[in-house]
C-alpha cells in the first residue's frame, strides 16, 4: 500500500479496511483490560503507536477471523462486525463496539483518492476508540469477548463458523464514533454500553 | 449621741465664752462709767455671773441629764437590743423545743404503731403458742397413744416370744420326728428301689410283649396284603386275557380305520363338491328368475310397443284432422317452437321498443307510450292467438278423445289425458311467462316515463343552471377556491405528521441499529464456533468444578480428621506428607494394640481353663451375674435354673459370703440350717448339697 496509489480498488480497500479491524480490535482488546496489559506489545501503524497482542491463541484466532472477513468485503457481502464483550460470571453482555460497513459495489476508480486521507481518518478512529474508554463504565469481572459478523442470509457459511444470536445489551445506551471510508467502503464506528443503575 | 453630746459641749461652751465676753464688751464697754456703778456693776456682775453659773450648772445638768438620758437610751436600746436577741434566742429554743416536741411526738407515734404491731406479734405469737401448746398437747396424745400402741406391741413381742420358743420346741419335736421319718423314708426308698427293679422288669416283659404284637400284627397285616395282592393278580390274569383276546380284533380295526378314513376323505370332497353345486344352482335359480323376469318387461313392452303404434297412427291422424301439417311430434314441436320463436320476436320486438324509448326518451315519451299500448294490444291479440291455439289443441284432444272407444280406453286415455295436462302446463307457463313479460313491460314503461320526467326536469334545471349561470360563476369559483383550500391544508398538516412520524421511525430505526438490530430476511449473525467467549466460559465452568470438587474432599478429610482424631488412611488427593514422629508413634500404637490383643486372648483362655478345671473339680459352675453375687450351678442340678446365690459382704477380698434365697435354696433348708447355721461352712454345705443331687440323680 504505497503511498502514491492515485485509485484504490475494491481489494485494496478490502485490506486496508481489515486492517484497521485488526489493530482496532487489539486497541479495544488492550483498553477494556480483556487480557492482561504485558501480553501486549507496541507497534508503529497509521503513524501512531498501537498495542497489538503476542498471545499465540488469540492472534490466531484474529488472523482467522480477519482473513475469511477480507473474503467477504471483497465480496462485499458483510453488513457489520462486532466486538460483543461479556462477563464471564454473569453470562451478561456488557459492551458491544459495532462497526457498519457499507459497500459501494459501483465502484469507479475517483479521480483523487488519497491514501493519506484514509489514514488520517482511520486515526482519528483509533484515537477516539481510545478517549471513550474515560466515559465507558469499568469491567470489574472477568470478560471475554466475541466477534459476530452481520451478512447476507444467503452466505454460505463456513465450516467452522456457526449462526448465533445478535447478543444485544439489555439498557444500553450508544454513542456513536467517528466514521471513515475508502470511497469503496464505509466504516460507521459505535459503542454500546450497559446502563450502569448509579446513572 | 456622742456628737450631739459633744456639740451640746461645744455649744455650751461657746455659749458660756459669749457670756463670758459679752460681760467684758459690757464691762469694755462701760468702763467710762465709773463709780456706783462699779459696785452696782460688780454685783451685776456678780449676779450676771451667778445667773450665768446657774444657767452653766443647768446647763451642765441638762448636759448631764441628757447625757444620763442618752445613756438611759443606749442602755434602754442594749437593753432592747438584748431582749430581741433574747426574745429571737428564745424563739429559736421555742422553735427548737416545737421540732422536738414534734419529733418526740413522731417517735411517740411511731413507737406506738410499734408498740400496736408489737402488741398484735404478741398476740400472733399467743396464737401460735397456743396453737403450738394444742399442738404439742394433740402430739402428746399421740405420743401417748403411741406409747399405749408401743407397750401393746411390746405385749405382742413378748407373747410372739413366747410363741416362737414353743414353735421352736415344736420344731425340735417335729425334727426328731423328721429324722424318724427320713429313717422310713430311707427303708422305703430301698423297698422303692425293689419295685423300681420289679417295675423294669415288668416293663421289659410288657414291651417285649408289645413288640411281639406289633411283630404279629405287622405279620397279619402283611398276610392281608398279601392276599389282596392275589386277588388283584387273579383280575390282573383276567384282564389279561381280556386284553389278549382284544388284541387280537387289533388288526381288523386298524384295517377299518383306514376306511373310515378313506371315507372320511370322500365325504370331504363331496362335500365341497356339494357346497359349489348348490351354489351353482342359486346361481341359476336367480338367473331364471332374472329371466323370468326380462320375460314379463318383455311382455309389457310388446304392448306398450302396440300401445305407442296406436297413439302415433293417433297424432299422425290428428295432424291429418287438424290440418296442420302435422305428421311427426316433430311438427309438433316445431309448432311449439314457431310459437316461442314468435314469442322471442316478440320480445325482441319488445326489448326493441324499449331501446328506442331509452333514445328517444325526451321527444317521443308519449309516441312511445302509444307505441307501448299499441304493442300491449298486438301483445294481447297474441296471447289471444296462442289461447285460442290451445283451445284448439284442447278440442283436437278431445275430439280424439271421443273417437276413441273402443278397447284399452282407460290407460290409454289417462296417458292422453296426461299428455294433454303437460302440454296444457307448459301452455299456462308459457302464459304466465308471456304476462310477466308484460307486466314488465308495462314496468319498463312506466320507468321509462319516470325517467322521461327527470331527464326533462333535468333538462330544465340545465336550462335554468344556463341562464343563472353567468351570474354564479363567480360564487361557485369561490367555493371551489375555499374547499380546494381546505383539501390543500388538510393534505398539507398530514404531510407534516407523516413527516414527524417518519422521522421518529428513522430515529427508532437508528436507535435499533446502534443497538445492534437487524432485519432477519436479509441478514444473519455469525461467529467462529471456537470463539474467546465460549473458550473461556468453558474454563470458567471446568475452573468452578475443579473448585468444588477440591473443596468437596477437603471437607471430607476435614470431618475425618475431627472424627477420627488424627490417623486418616484415606485416599485423600492432598497427602500431608507424614513425619518420622507421627510414624514412630503409629508403630508404637500398633504394637501395644496388638500386645493389648494378645494379652487378652491368653488372659480369656487362661480363664476358660480355669472356669472348666473349677466346674470338673468342685461341681459347681461359678458366674459372677451383679457386683459382688455370686452364682452356683450345680453340675448335678436337676433344672438349668437351681441355682445357689452367695453375696460377698465386708470388705473385697475377705471371703466372708452370705447365702441368698432362691427357689432351689428354699428346697435346701434344712442342708442350710445344718451346714451354715450351725456348722458355718460353706464349703461343707456345697459339697453336702452336691452329695444330694448326685443321690437324687442316680438311683441304684
Amino acid at each position: 500500500m504505497s503511498k502514491t496509489l492515485k485509485g484504490i480498488t475494491l481489494k485494496g480497500s478490502a485490506e486496508l479496511v481489515a486492517e484497521f479491524f485488526s489493530f482496532g480490535i487489539n486497541s479495544i482488546l488492550y483498553q477494556r483490560g480483556i487480557y492482561p496489559a504485558e501480553t501486549f506489545t507496541r507497534v508503529t501503524q497509521y503513524d501512531m503507536s498501537l498495542q497489538l497482542t503476542t498471545d499465540a491463541k488469540l492472534k490466531n484466532y484474529l488472523t482467522n477471523v480477519i482473513s475469511q472477513l477480507k473474503e467477504w468485503l471483497f465480496d462485499c457481502t458483510v453488513q457489520k462486525l462486532v466486538v460483543v464483550i461479556t462477563c464471564l460470571e454473569t453470562n451478561e453482555v456488557l459492551e458491544r463496539w459495532q462497526f457498519d460497513l457499507e459497500c459501494d459495489k459501483t465502484f469507479f476508480l475517483p479521480d483523487q483518492c488519497k491514501y493519506e486521507s484514509i489514514q488520517e481518518e482511520i486515526r482519528s478512529v483509533i484515537r477516539q476508540i481510545t478517549a471513550t474508554v474515560t466515559f465507558l463504565p469499568l469491567l470489574e469481572t472477568a470478560c471475554a469477548f466475541d466477534l459476530l459478523i452481520y451478512t447476507d442470509k444467503d452466505l454460505e457459511v463456513p465450516e467452522q463458523w456457526e449462526e448465533s444470536g445478535p447478543q444485544l445489551i439489555d439498557q444500553s445506551e450508544e454513542v456513536r464514533l467517528r466514521s471513515f471510508t475508502t470511497t469503496i467502503h464505509k466504516v460507521n464506528s459505535m459503542v454500546a454500553y450497559k446502563r450502569t443503575n448509579s446513572t | 449621741m456622742d456628737d450631739m453630746e459633744d456639740t451640746t459641749i461645744f455649744s455650751t461652751l461657746k455659749s458660756f465664752k459669749s457670756l463670758i465676753s459679752g460681760p467684758d464688751h459690757s464691762l469694755l464697754e462701760t468702763e467710762p462709767a465709773y463709780g456706783r456703778s462699779d459696785l452696782q456693776k460688780l454685783y451685776t456682775k456678780r449676779v450676771e455671773l451667778e445667773e450665768a453659773a446657774e444657767r452653766v450648772r443647768s446647763h451642765t445638768s441638762l448636759l448631764q441629764l441628757t447625757q444620763e438620758k442618752q445613756q438611759m437610751e443606749l442602755s434602754h436600746k442594749r437593753a432592747r437590743i438584748e431582749l430581741e436577741k433574747e426574745a429571737h434566742s428564745s424563739s429559736r429554743d421555742l422553735q427548737r423545743e416545737i421540732d422536738r416536741n414534734r419529733e418526740l411526738l413522731l417517735k411517740i407515734r411511731r413507737l406506738e404503731e410499734r408498740e400496736e404491731k408489737a402488741n398484735q406479734a404478741l398476740n400472733e405469737q399467743m396464737e401460735n403458742n397456743k396453737a403450738l401448746k394444742r399442738n404439742l398437747e394433740e402430739l402428746h396424745k399421740k405420743a401417748n397413744v403411741k406409747d399405749s400402741k408401743l407397750t401393746e406391741a411390746d405385749q405382742m413381742i413378748s407373747e410372739l416370744k413366747d410363741e416362737t420358743r414353743r414353735l421352736n420346741q415344736k420344731i425340735q419335736i417335729q425334727e426328731s420326728k423328721f429324722s424318724t421319718q427320713n429313717l422310713e423314708i430311707q427303708a422305703l426308698q430301698e423297698q422303692l428301689d425293689v419295685q423300681r427293679k420289679k417295675y423294669q422288669d415288668v416293663s421289659q416283659r410288657y414291651q417285649n410283649l408289645q413288640s411281639s404284637h406289633s411283630i404279629s400284627t405287622e405279620s397279619e397285616l402283611k398276610m392281608k396284603e398279601l392276599e389282596r395282592r392275589l386277588a388283584l393278580q387273579e383280575q390282573d390274569s383276567v384282564i389279561v386275557k381280556n386284553m389278549k383276546s382284544e388284541m387280537v380284533r387289533l388288526p381288523e380295526l386298524e384295517r377299518e380305520i383306514k376306511r373310515l378314513r378313506e371315507e372320511n376323505c370322500f365325504l370331504r370332497e363331496t362335500k365341497e363338491n356339494n357346497s359349489l353345486l348348490k351354489e351353482e344352482t342359486e346361481g341359476l335359480r336367480k338367473k331364471l328368475e332374472r329371466v323370468e323376469r326380462v320375460m314379463e318387461e318383455k311382455l309389457k313392452a310388446e304392448l306398450e310397443k302396440e300401445k305407442l303404434e296406436q297413439e302415433l297412427q293417433a297424432w299422425e291422424n290428428i295432424g291429418q284432422a287438424a290440418g296442420l301439417n302435422i305428421r311427426k311430434p316433430e311438427d309438433l314441436s316445431r309448432e311449439v317452437i314457431q310459437i316461442q320463436q314468435r314469442e322471442l320476436n316478440l320480445k325482441q320486438q319488445n326489448y326493441t321498443l324499449n331501446s328506442r324509448k331509452a333514445i328517444d326518451e325526451v321527444a317521443q315519451t308519449q309516441a312511445g307510450a302509444g307505441h307501448l299500448k299499441a304493442k300491449f294490444l298486438e301483445l294481447k291479440l297474441v296471447l289471444l292467438y296462442v289461447g285460442q291455439e290451445r283451445d284448439g289443441m284442447r278440442a283436437i284432444l278431445e275430439s280424439y278423445d271421443s273417437e276413441l272407444a273402443t278397447s284399452e280406453y282407460s290407460p290409454q286415455l289417462m296417458f292422453r289425458v296426461k299428455e294433454a295436462e303437460d302440454m296444457l302446463q307448459k301452455v299456462q307457463a308459457h302464459n304466465t311467462e308471456m304476462e310477466t313479460q308484460l307486466s314488465k313491460a308495462q314496468e319498463e314503461a312506466g320507468s321509462f316515463k319516470l325517467q322521461v320526467q327527470m331527464m326533462t326536469a333535468e333538462l330544465e334545471a340545465l336550462k335554468e343552471q344556463h341562464v343563472s349561470n353567468a351570474e354564479k360563476n363567480t360564487l361557485a369559483t369561490a367555493e371551489e377556491v375555499s374547499s380546494l383550500r381546505q383539501k390543500i391544508e388538510e393534505l398539507e398538516a398530514e404531510r407534516q405528521r407523516l413527516e414527524e412520524q417518519n422521522n421518529i421511525l428513522e430515529m427508532r430505526l437508528e436507535r435499533h441499529n446502534l443497538q445492534g438490530d437487524y432485519d432477519p430476511v436479509k441478514t444473519k449473525v455469525i461467529h467462529l464456533q471456537m470463539n474467546p467467549t465460549s473458550i473461556a466460559k468453558q474454563q470458567h465452568a471446568e475452573e468452578v468444578e475443579q473448585l468444588r470438587l477440591e473443596c468437596q474432599l477437603l471437607r471430607d478429610r476435614i470431618r475425618k480428621i475431627e472424627a477420627g482424631g488424627g490417623v486418616t488412611k484415606d485416599d485423600t488427593t492432598l497427602i500431608i506428607p507424614p513425619s518420622q514422629e507421627i510414624l514412630d508413634l503409629r508403630k508404637q500404637m500398633e504394637s501395644a494394640e496388638l500386645k493389648n490383643q494378645r494379652l487378652k486372648e491368653v488372659f480369656q483362655k487362661k480363664i476358660q481353663e480355669f472356669r472348666t478345671a473349677c466346674y470338673v473339680l468342685t461341681g459347681y459352675q461359678i458366674d459372677i451375674t451383679v457386683e459382688n453375687q455370686y452364682r452356683l450351678t450345680s453340675v448335678y442340678a436337676e433344672h438349668m435354673e437351681d441355682s445357689l446365690l452367695f453375696k460377698s459382704t465386708g470388705p473385697v477380698g475377705s471371703g466372708s459370703m452370705q447365702l441368698l434365697e432362691t427357689d432351689f435354696s428354699r428346697t435346701l433348708t434344712g442342708l442350710v440350717d445344718l451346714h451354715l447355721f450351725h456348722q458355718k461352712s460353706i464349703p461343707v454345705f456345697l459339697s453336702a448339697v452336691t452329695i444330694e443331687l448326685f443321690s437324687r440323680q442316680t438311683v441304684t
